[in-house]
């Protein structure tokens, strides 16, 4: 099996989700980037997209929106101001990201 | 039949009682939702904390930040946040944010600067409004319990304003939860940002040389909004759980005030009731010797 490495969806509200996992996929706004284990030291800001993690219990994918992409000593962290699990797969966190955007795209309230 | 003065005390004790019936009740709505608050800043601290960290490593990558975010502006121009609560009843709470904020009003004015005051919450407004001041834009309903939609509009209209240099610096006065028992109203200053300090999340000693998509100083200006979006939250759940905390002490003291006037008030019926009897006996027994004395 893969080496597996830490993996933290963090987002003001809360810690969406944290955990092992062998393979990461994100968006980021140079393109797409794929995270294995030993990965070196980066920084990358992210797009509104979706994301998908391989654990051993399978896939777990996330809409997101926007945000930043730490990868630190076998230890990723994706910073996003909101985030969204979904179970349906990628084409369901590209939804969920979409709707991501477009809320908050909305005139502020006051 | 009880005599007037007396059904009169007793009516007075049913109208405290019930008063007392609802300043327990907002007691433990508070209590509850201080849990919620204080709950809610700890589930907020691990994104600060990350943001920090990310901000100081490109800190240490690029030698020194530079944005316009962060560069400081000769202040001809002064913004003036104020956060208070939408509600009363939170005893001293919303007057001492509103007497330093207009005490900090008072003295930009007199050092010649235009002053824009924006507030959070119903209290500062009417305030502000009452007093005749200019406020340029109010937040309403957002500090019972403040999400982060709403820190991200605050912070969105401050970075306009700051980009047009409709205002050069930003400060905001609000509440800082000490703890249960204290919260004292503090000045918060928001723009220009203030880079967090370097802290012990990143390993001075050796550091580390990250690869950065895009470029350093491109990531930079993205995170420094969502930066300020992430203060203006910490700051709005900080003042809800400061809110939630003041009222519960307010309404346990009124409690506590309901309770002494309703022994005070019983004492005095019975006083009443007592008085009335011995009057009674005193007519009874004055009459019956009259007879008798014939």
């Amino acid at each position: 099996m893969a080496k597996a490495f830490q993996v933290d969806i963090v987002t003001p509200e809360a810690v969406i989700w944290s955990g092992e996992a062998t393979m990461v996929s994100a968006r980021t706004t140079e393109g797409d980037i794929g995270v294995l284990a030993d990965h070196e030291p980066t920084m990358a800001a992210l797009a509104t997209g979706a994301v998908s993690i391989h654990h051993s219990d399978g896939v777990t994918t996330a809409g997101i929106h926007g945000g930043f992409l730490q990868i630190y000593r076998n230890q990723v962290t994706l910073l996003t101001d909101r985030a969204e699990l979904t179970e349906g797969g990628l084409e369901e966190a590209r939804e969920a990201a979409r709707a991501l955007r477009e809320s908050s795209t909305e005139a502020p309230e006051d | 039949m009880a005599s007037a003065e007396v059904r009169q005390i007793r009516r007075r004790i049913k109208s405290v009682e019930s008063t007392m019936k609802i300043t327990r009740a907002m007691e433990l709505i508070a209590t509850a939702r201080i849990g919620r608050a204080q709950v809610r800043v700890a589930q907020a601290k691990p994104y600060t904390e990350k943001m920090n960290a990310v901000i100081a490593n490109i800190a240490s990558e690029t030698g020194s930040l530079s944005h316009p975010l962060l560069e400081r502006r000769d202040a001809k121009a002064a913004g003036v946040l104020v956060v208070t609560s939408d509600r009363g009843l939170a005893g001293g709470y919303n007057s001492s944010v509103i007497r330093i904020a207009e005490a900090a009003v008072r003295r930009h004015q007199a050092e010649g600067k235009l002053v824009r005051l924006y507030t959070v919450g119903a209290k500062a407004q009417a305030y502000f409004r009452y007093r005749k001041y200019q406020i340029d834009h109010v937040w309403l309903n957002v500090t019972d319990t403040p999400t982060y939609a709403d820190a991200r509009s605050v912070a969105n209209i401050l970075l306009d304003e700051y980009a047009t240099e409709r205002v050069d610096a930003v400060e905001a006065y609000t509440t800082e939860y000490v703890s249960a028992l204290t919260q004292t109203a503090i000045r918060w200053p928001i723009l220009p940002i203030e880079p967090p300090r370097v802290t012990g999340d990143i390993d001075a000693s050796a550091p580390v040389s990250y690869t950065y998509e895009p470029s350093p100083e491109e990531i930079l200006g993205r995170l420094l909004p969502r930066y300020l979006e992430g203060t203006v939250f910490g700051m709005l759940l900080e003042a809800s759980a400061s809110e939630h905390a003041a009222r519960r002490r307010a309404m346990k003291a009124a409690t506590e005030n309901a309770e002494e006037l309703t022994r005070l008030l019983t004492r005095e019926a019975n006083q009443a009731r007592q008085a009335e009897i011995t009057t009674e006996i005193s007519e009874i027994v004055g009459g019956a010797e009259a007879l008798s004395g014939g």
